[in-house]
């Protein structure tokens, strides 16, 4: 999957599950605050990625994800994008 | 008013206690409580008026069958410190059990999906650990740190150690979900207590023995995304040194009204734990809506 085909799907999904406007991700954007996400929202964005990209997500990986563009290449770099 | 995280018990208690029954039994120990109970009522305000409340206008008992409750509700929480204590020590061989439906609950933790184990502040859920056997090495029990700190303090210094782990619960980290998350897909038991919470945004109010009452989704939205197995466990004591292990088996539908239709059928069974041992609720807190 091309990387500009795969951030499309990774928006898409984050819009569509934690219910917000998809033209306000922007890869430089937190991504954490952006989204909103408590402890509880964490569990939807850990079986987002497995269910969507199959990489079961650990502890450590949440460490250097700071922005959207992070979050992109992180998937990336999992799925061998 | 929430829970602030912590639980009551003080380490003077425990250590009091856990002399006693070294020194000249469980029967002993009990006795003992008859006394320090009655300094309880007007020495514990908050906890007293709370009970008060639960018994009257929840229970709706009248005047006195209130006031005796208020002393039997005591007596049966020290009785299970008690009881906790007994059995971490090697007294475990004292007291007798029966299970209900716990077939059904291991074939749930045999079949290969991990399980959740939902509980409440009602009984004694630690009194149970003992017969489970080697299942108990399979048991991760999530609790706020903050108590955790306390009970681990008090109780690992002087007692046996226990089987079963702990998954921490921090406001300042999210490692517990992934600890939560391994445990199941390791084919382990995962327990929470499904009536506390401590951030009112993480809750949702439920009708609760006809009044509304906050109870956290946290538990609820884990198993219904995670797609876990779950059942709701109850350890109750009964007169004659009895406990009563009572296992609901639920299955959760898949996305978020799976987590809806979870939280009603515990409160259900809440409730229905409620009105068979109605002095065996230990939220000592104003539980319900004013």
């Amino acid at each position: 999957m091309e990387k500009t085909e795969l951030i499309e799907k990774i928006n898409s999904i984050l819009a569509e599950e934690f219910e917000i406007d998809k033209t306000i991700i922007q890869p430089e954007k937190p991504l954490m605050e952006t989204l909103e996400l408590d402890s509880l929202d964490l569990v939807d964005m850990v079986v987002v990625v497995e269910n969507n990209f199959g990489y079961k997500m650990k502890s450590d990986d949440f460490a250097g994800l700071v922005t959207f563009a992070d979050f992109y290449d992180f998937i990336s770099s999992k799925t061998g994008g | 008013m929430l829970w602030k995280g912590k639980s009551r018990g003080g380490s003077f208690g425990y250590r009091f206690f856990i002399c006693i029954i070294r020194r000249f039994g469980v029967k002993f120990a009990y006795f003992f409580l008859i006394f320090i109970v009655v300094h309880f009522i007007p020495f514990a305000p908050l906890a007293t008026k709370s009970n008060w409340k639960y018994f009257r206008k929840i229970q709706k008992f009248g005047f006195f069958k209130t006031v005796k409750y208020l002393y039997i509700n005591y007596f049966r929480f020290g009785q299970i410190l008690i009881d906790k204590v007994a059995v971490r020590s090697g007294f475990a061989d004292r007291y007798k059990y029966e299970f209900e439906n716990y077939p059904a609950f291991l074939e749930k933790l045999d079949s290969g999906r991990g399980i959740i184990l939902i509980g409440a502040h009602a009984g004694n859920w630690e009194a149970g650990e003992n017969f489970f056997g080697d299942y108990a090495n399979r048991i991760n029990i999530v609790m706020y740190d903050a108590e955790y700190q306390k009970i681990k303090d008090i109780l690992e210094e002087v007692l046996a150690p226990v089987n079963h782990k702990i998954i921490p619960i921090s406001d300042s980290e999210f490692s517990h979900i992934f600890q939560i998350k391994d445990a199941l897909d390791n084919h382990e038991c995962v327990c929470f207590q499904g009536d506390r919470f401590i951030d009112e945004k993480s809750s949702k109010v439920m009708d609760f023995m006809g009044r509304p009452a906050r109870f956290p989704i946290g538990p609820f939205l884990i198993a219904s995304r995670f797609e876990a197995p779950v059942a709701f466990y109850f350890s109750m004591r009964e007169p004659g040194m009895k406990y009563r292990f009572i296992f609901t088996v639920a299955e959760p539908r898949k996305g978020h009204s799976g987590m809806d239709e979870l939280m009603s059928l515990y409160v259900d069974s809440l409730e229905k734990i409620l009105k068979k041992y109605p002095e065996q609720w230990f939220n000592y807190y104003d539980f319900w809506y004013e």
